[in-house]
């Protein structure tokens, strides 16, 4: 009679050789004939556990999460740079985007505020956004301003959508999932930043009429209760105005609608984790 | 296991690329096992994702003391499907309708579906830490040393729990197939 020891040892040899080597359940039955009929039953299990190795992520999935953890790779590998370089890459982006703004003019960078993809100042736009993210010196400011372009981004969608133009769909959900990757990224490390009694609670996340407008969402007790607030609106807002566009939006422009869903009702989620 | 030393040892030196080989070797294992601790797929790609990006802030205190990296990210995964179901304050849920797998038949993929449906069902009858040695050995396909080094166990004692593990998972499977019948 073989102890219990002995036993779970020649249970795992047993696994190892059936799982990992491929041999058949006969084949170790044959090599401890006296266990037989207790191994027996333990390996037809085991069988049946290494079932869930074929589950695999779906490609979809997987392919956003690589994406995403991309992003955060070089975000991660930005700020490390930063410090090595000293103050001369601030001060360069600080002054190669003034020349920006100087030569694009100021009456061109306040038309193409509100230019949609579909515009050709779409592109100053993005610039001037960009601009605006280095020059803010704050990481509860550029969260904050994640958020408000994340509102815009959602904007675009929809007009895009009701134009029926999927891959600029597709394009937009790009630039939305890279806001909120960085509005969590930027959470996190505003929450690890700072002392946790400057936190105070979150107020109830009811969508207002200004969060609507998109102006002045931030009202509470504090910077942090404030972006919490107006990024706990937005992940009500924005699924919802998808959801709706989507019912009305072209065949074409469904699949891509759907993505962006997707994206925003993730990205909002991870946000409001890393916030909480 | 050299290799992923020096792979490791890149990757906290900023090296993205050696981060991202250590990602994509992970990365299904990390997802299997949540999704066997989770039950639903939805859940367990954002949980997976943030197993990822946890390891990615974590990485800088990474050290090389016999435990490998893939123990010390199982170990990141479990923390954060306790964080999960915590937070959730609730038991793991049924498998969602697009559990994948690899095979386009559609009998077998409904087969397979069924299969790890009820060894789903099966394995919440078992304890956490038959759960756990079950996913780690099973699903993500971990030898009994990994295993012990995620779980801080001896060789020997993963082995006895992985016998209490089988046998439980073998009762609340013909459990199951009873009421089925």
């Amino acid at each position: 009679m073989k102890t219990s020891k002995e036993f779970d040892d020649i249970l795992d040899e047993c696994l190892e050789r059936l799982l990992v080597k491929g041999e058949t359940i006969e084949q170790c039955l044959q090599s401890y004939p006296e266990q037989a009929a207790e191994l027996n039953p333990l390996l037809q299990t085991a069988l049946v556990a290494k079932k869930a190795s074929a589950i695999q992520p779906r490609a979809e999935f997987k392919a956003r999460a690589r994406y995403q953890f991309r992003s955060a790779l070089r975000e991660v590998a930005s700020k490390r740079i930063r410090p090595f370089f000293g103050w001369f890459p601030r001060w360069a982006t600080v002054a190669t985007m003034a020349l920006v703004l100087l030569l694009a003019g100021g009456g061109t960078v306040a038309a193409a505020g509100n230019s949609m993809p579909d515009n050709p100042l779409y592109p100053v736009k993005l610039a001037t956004e960009q601009a605006q993210l280095t020059l803010t010196p704050s990481q509860i400011g550029k969260a904050r301003l994640c958020a408000k372009l994340a509102d815009r981004r959602v904007a675009e969608i929809i007009y895009m959508a009701n134009k029926g133009d999927a891959q600029q769909i597709e394009l937009i959900t790009q630039r939305l999932d890279k806001r909120l990757v960085m509005l969590a990224s930027l959470a996190s490390a505003q929450k690890a930043g700072e002392a946790p009694k400057a936190l105070a609670p979150a107020p109830i996340p009811v969508p207002s009429e200004k969060a609507k407008g998109g102006k002045d969402v931030y009202v509470g007790a504090n910077n942090h209760a404030k972006l919490r607030m107006a990024v706990a609106c937005y992940a009500v807002e924005h699924p919802e105005k998808l959801r709706a566009v989507l019912e009305k939006a072209p065949e074409s422009a469904k699949p891509a609608l759907r993505r962006a869903i997707a994206v925003s009702v993730a990205g909002y989620k991870r946000a409001l984790e890393s916030l909480d | 296991m050299q290799n992923e030393e020096s792979l490791v040892r890149r990757a906290q030196q900023h090296d993205h690329e050696a981060f991202a080989q250590l990602y994509e070797e992970h990365f299904d294992k990390i997802y299997r096992y949540v999704t066997l601790k989770i039950g639903n797929e939805t859940e367990a790609e954002d949980v997976t994702q943030q197993v990822f990006l946890n390891a990615l802030q974590s990485i800088p205190s990474f050290k090389w003391k016999g435990i490998p990296f893939s123990a010390w990210l199982f170990r990141i995964a479990h923390n954060q499907v306790v964080d999960y179901l915590r937070k959730k304050k609730r038991i793991a849920v049924p498998l969602d309708e697009s559990l994948a797998s690899n095979d386009n038949n559609p009998q077998s993929v409904a087969e397979h579906k069924l299969d790890i449906e009820q060894l789903l069902l099966a394995t919440r009858q078992l304890t956490e830490a038959q759960r756990e040695v079950i996913s780690l050995r099973f699903t993500s396909e971990l030898s009994i040393a990994q295993v012990a080094k995620v779980m801080s166990k001896s060789q020997g004692a993963v082995k006895a729990l992985q016998h209490s593990a089988i046998v439980a998972l073998r009762k609340a499977l013909s459990v199951a197939e009873n009421e089925n019948k």
